[in-house]
């Protein structure tokens, strides 16, 4: 069987997914503390007796891009920006725990520190933090201690994840340890907390775009291979029956 | 083709970032306003190969696996509580609160609301009342024949009657605050209720600790920074841009794969 066509598959198939990446990339280009998405691809190696091995296309993982979101300024004392590698930790309403960037904290109506989407903000104990009531003048310090006129109130725990690309994307800005990975979790060492900012997707616009047409142009190339492929089939076919 | 799927999720995100926005500029001179914003996230991601699965029988185990997100969400709105400008107008009934704080307000079904607007009127009964005719609560009655009307920043409210020199005290302005006033619900109106989200009103008089105090004479002004709007505007507009700009690329992707022969 000629494989041909299906190398070209390979690449039509690879395109797709490069595709539905770039596309999530940009849907969250405004998305607070998001995390771009790369895939990775890679050459399976098909052994072809006889003749030079055949190549097909996979996409073999995909990848978190950590790179630094810019900090925008909102001036809510509740939302928080990290500068540096560390990260975040939450409880999900679930109970699981998770890692982020996403500072865009609320209160609960139990004063519990919260993300949007309800999970709760860890100190660096792992433990929750809440916040009396009546506080006037919120401050967080950039080792993420919070005080106000009372006095200090708590830490909001800053992280450092080697790990964090093997670590699965829950949405909402999370990522959570595979099941049964060993924690290699330690507190954050040259991270700062900004209060006052938000951190920005860490999208680039025209890069992502740029993709796109990228993307389209090897789906197109993909397409004639295959098209080529079978004219030369036809081609061939027609010639035979010439002979005969 | 989930392409499509995932750039119309963002556009529908910017749709609504714009109409925030929108609401925020639209409402720049409102008494009171506090500006909003859309906050975004990422929606669930399908984890098409899994992190740490096996890639050979000696244990060995992919670092990465591929996650594929499905799009971007509106997770909420968020307020930006902070303290709008002083705007005078003297005027003895407008008021302010400078500092924490949000007045209470009895409307006509029985229930309680809240508001920064402070631009009170009289009833016909001498009832003060906000803009809509809502009793303020506690219930303050002007007396006829009132030449002046003093609140101080406590909040009391003291009227000269006649041509007595010495004030009759009328009430006192209350002033109620929340653990969470981000989940306070917008009613319109300038007024906003109480949730589950809000936690339960705290009420105490103004100039009380943890409470900001009443100015007579001002009304606050929205906190909405026009600058700062008309620039997210424009990045709103642009990423949604962006997003129609990947459902040409998927859809001209298809229309390749159709036209295969």
């Amino acid at each position: 069987m000629e494989a041909n066509s299906y190398i070209s598959l390979s690449l039509a198939a690879a395109a797709r997914r490069d595709l539905e990446v770039t596309a999530n990339n940009i849907a969250n280009a405004n998305t607070a503390g998001f995390k771009g998405e790369r895939v990775a691809f890679e050459a399976y190696l098909l052994p072809n007796a006889g003749g030079p091995d055949t190549e097909f296309v996979i996409d073999a993982g995909s990848y978190v891009d950590t790179r630094q979101g810019g900090l925008v300024r909102t001036g809510n004392p509740l939302d928080i920006a990290l500068n540096g590698d560390g990260w975040l930790s939450y409880r999900t309403p679930e109970g699981q725990i998770a890692y982020g960037r996403d500072g865009q904290l609320s209160l609960s109506a139990d004063g519990i520190l919260q993300t949007q989407s309800g999970a709760e903000v860890l100190d660096s104990g792992g433990g929750t933090i809440t916040l009396p009531p009546g506080i006037t003048d919120l401050k967080i310090s950039p080792e993420g201690t919070i005080s106000s006129e009372a006095g200090e109130l708590g830490q909001i725990g800053m992280f450092d994840v080697p790990a964090i690309q093997s670590f699965e994307r829950l949405g909402a800005g999370m990522f959570a340890p595979p099941p049964g990975a060993p924690d290699d979790t330690q507190p954050a060492q040259s991270t700062e907390l900004v209060q006052g900012s938000i951190e920005a997707s860490n999208v680039h616009p025209v890069a992502e775009v740029t993709r796109l047409m990228e993307v389209q142009k090897s789906y197109e190339r993909a397409t004639k291979l295959i098209e080529n492929e079978d004219k030369l089939v036809r081609e061939a076919l027609r010639r035979i029956g010439r002979m005969g | 083709m989930k392409a499509l799927s995932i750039a119309a999720t963002g556009m529908l995100a910017q749709q609504n970032n714009v109409d925030v926005i929108s609401n925020n500029i639209a409402n720049a001179n409102t008494t009171g306003f506090k500006s909003a914003r859309a906050a975004f996230q990422d929606l669930i991601y399908e984890n098409v190969s899994r992190e740490g699965a096996l890639t050979s029988d000696q244990g060995t185990i992919a670092p990465t696996g591929v996650d594929i997100g499905l799009g971007v969400q509106t997770s909420g709105t968020v307020r930006l509580n902070t303290q709008g400008g002083f705007l005078s107008t003297e005027n003895k009934l407008d008021v302010a609160v400078d500092g924490q704080g949000y007045f209470v307000v009895n409307t006509p079904d029985g229930g309680r609301a809240y508001t920064r607007d402070g631009a009170f009127q009289l009833s016909a009964e001498g009832q003060l009342v906000t803009m809509q005719g809502y009793e303020v609560d506690p219930g303050i009655v002007v007396p006829e024949n009132t030449k002046a009307i003093e609140i101080n920043e406590q909040g009391v409210v003291m009227a000269y009657v006649e041509s007595d020199p010495n004030p009759v005290e009328l009430g006192q302005l209350s002033l109620a605050t929340f653990i969470n006033d981000g989940g306070l619900r917008p009613m319109g109106n300038n007024l906003l209720e109480g949730t589950a989200a809000s936690g339960d009103a705290t009420t105490a008089n103004p100039g009380d600790p943890g409470f900001g105090i009443v100015r007579q004479g001002y009304l606050e002004n929205s906190n909405v920074n026009i600058i700062q709007q008309i620039t997210d505007l424009i990045s709103a507009q642009r990423a949604y841009e962006m997003n129609s700009k990947t459902i040409e690329t998927a859809d001209q992707m298809m229309s390749t794969a159709n036209r295969v022969r």
